[in-house]
């Protein structure tokens, strides 16, 4: 790789050991893969946050960093930690595993990082823009940044995302590059399916696409329209279900605006036709569980939008959830703080929902609830729940969600 | 050109030298939620590999899956000596060539990584051959007697 005075004097540890070590991975990543130089970030985004993820290991390599005096570069925000830093107790954690999640939450704040703890950064503190060139981690976080607001990521891994905030750079190679963004393979919405989709369609739309994707770029034809959340939706599931690291929509994403150009005017490898019955399969194959009790409701992953709150509340009015079963939303503390001024969480605490706070179901340890059957709206969590939760899963709407942690049976549709 | 036959060039891809035993699957691979990171034991019930151990071992793998928290597991593995000691890909994916540099640059532990070799590695080599890996080169060697 190409390096400037700069970057090898800091190779050479004139600017501090972490950085030494932080750029020294990522030049070795760049040679992998090809890379001719480095490009500056605007941000990070890290993922090892969470002590489910970073373990041991990760509380010695932060501890080693900090007692080095690292300090991040860009600006830097967290994903998800494993607990619910003012309600651990409510969802039965060990004291032990939030000391060692405090721990890490301290080391990062140490060096610089802002606690966000959410999947969602793009909500919160850190907005990229449309050509920006990022450093970041989380699945859902990296494919909503690409796809939706037209930024460039690669999809870093656990600690590389730090190494990239300790110098505010990462090697230039895929995503950084407009000619590794041009799409692969093209999905054609069948006419069967109607022009109008509800919001349950996206994440199974997107658990499909990712299935048939794996790391390709995939162009999706045929939506007119689509919310913020539902994108949200939608990319989390294909990064689950596959490794979709960014996505075109045609008439939608800011690279797609025709087909023509999503695929860099080149006739698409391969064709895919999504009609009626792969959507309703692909529904089914998201859920493990059978129609029955359920005893958790899970909702917000990614994490939920103060749109998605209005609409909880408005499905919970003048009901309440059913005894015996847990209902819980999942949130950043900005979204948080916004509903509760909006009357929101008063509401949904009421009708018996408890707010799970910068972290989620797949964050956070749950052996101790020993669940039998969650019912969710995420194809995210569908997609993980099994190992996560350890429990059945059944993907549902958002309304169906509700309606099972009112009754406190779910059936499949 | 008379290269022994059991010498096999490929794509370095994270450096190093082992030599040791083989555990070969043709599935892909994802360490987050696939090894406990406790005894190097695979724990992915879906995986043909559930139960085996790759602590130590010279893991054979079409490519890596999933997760951008893989390193955390994988680092955690690494720090209680149960890791994999090499790997070869049919494709090497960042994911697992992140794992390889993240563990040398913080637990200084080289886990040499080759891909790209001329055929599937996974056909090519079978659980419990002895093998030499060049993560350095790139070079695989196959040192169990093949001769029928």
């Amino acid at each position: 790789m190409r390096l400037t005075d700069e970057e090898q004097g800091i190779l050479n540890g004139a600017f501090g050991e972490p950085e030494r070590i932080a750029l020294g991975v990522l030049t070795k990543l760049g040679d992998a893969y090809g890379a001719e130089d480095m490009v500056k970030i605007a941000s990070a985004h890290i993922v090892g946050s969470s002590y489910q993820i970073a373990g041991e290991a990760g509380i010695e390599i932060y501890g080693k960093l900090v007692a080095q005096g690292a300090k991040v570069k860009v600006r830097t925000t967290s994903d998800p930690g494993s607990i619910d830093f003012a309600r651990w107790r409510e969802f039965k954690t060990s004291p032990d595993y939030a000391e060692r999640q405090i721990k890490i939450a301290d080391l990062l704040r140490q060096m610089g990082v802002i606690p966000t703890w959410t999947c969602t950064p793009y909500t919160t503190f850190n907005v990229p823009k449309f050509g920006e060139d990022l450093g970041w981690s989380e699945s859902s976080a990296v494919v909503f940044a690409n796809s939706v607001i037209g930024a460039r990521t690669n999809r870093l891994a656990a600690y590389v995302d730090v190494c990239a905030a300790l110098v505010g750079r990462v090697p230039r190679f895929g995503l950084h590059l407009p000619e590794c963004r041009r799409g692969e393979i093209l999905f054609e919405l069948s006419s069967d399916l109607g022009a109008n989709f509800e919001d349950h369609f996206f994440p199974v739309l997107g658990y499909f696409v990712g299935q048939r994707t794996g790391d390709r770029i995939p162009v999706i034809r045929g939506v007119r329209h689509a919310t913020f959340d539902q994108l949200k939706a939608f990319g989390a599931a294909a990064a689950a279900s596959g490794s979709v690291a960014l996505y075109h929509m045609v008439g939608i994403t800011p690279e797609a605006r025709t087909v023509d150009e999503a695929f860099g005017a080149q006739p698409p490898a391969e064709r895919i036709a999504v009609d009626r019955r792969q959507i309703a399969v692909t529904m089914e194959q998201m859920s493990t569980g059978q129609s029955g009790a359920v005893d958790v409701v899970g909702v917000g992953c990614p994490h939920a939008s103060i749109d998605q709150f209005a609409r909880y509340a408005t499905l919970l009015q003048g009901k309440r959830v059913h005894a015996g079963v847990e209902l819980w939303i999942c949130a950043n503390t900005t979204v948080e703080a916004m509903a509760r001024r909006m009357g929101y969480v008063d509401e949904l605490e009421r009708a018996g929902a408890k707010l799970m706070v910068g972290t989620c179901h797949n964050d956070c340890p749950l052996d101790a609830w020993a669940f039998r059957h969650l019912v969710t709206d995420s194809g995210k969590f569908a997609y993980y729940t099994p190992t996560t939760v350890g429990s059945g899963c059944t993907f549902a709407s958002t309304e169906a969600c509700i309606e099972a942690a009112v009754t406190g049976h779910v059936h499949r549709q | 050109m008379n290269a022994p036959q059991n010498v096999f060039q490929g794509k370095g891809c994270a450096p190093g030298e082992f030599l040791g035993d083989a555990v070969v699957s043709n599935q892909p691979f994802g360490f987050w939620q696939g090894i406990d990171p406790q005894t190097g034991v695979v724990i992915d019930k879906r995986h043909d590999l559930c139960g085996a151990s790759l602590k130590g071992k010279v893991f054979v793998f079409p490519y890596g899956r999933g997760s951008t928290g893989t390193p955390g597991i994988f680092l955690e593995a690494v720090r209680n000596g149960c890791a994999p000691a090499a790997i070869v890909n049919v494709k090497s994916e960042p994911m697992i060539v992140m794992c390889a540099l993240l563990a040398e640059a913080f637990f200084q532990v080289q886990i040499p990584i080759v891909d790209g070799l001329p055929s599937d590695p996974c056909q090519l080599l079978k659980t419990g051959d002895r093998v030499r890996i060049s993560g350095t080169t790139g070079e695989v060697e196959i040192l169990t007697d093949r001769a029928t």
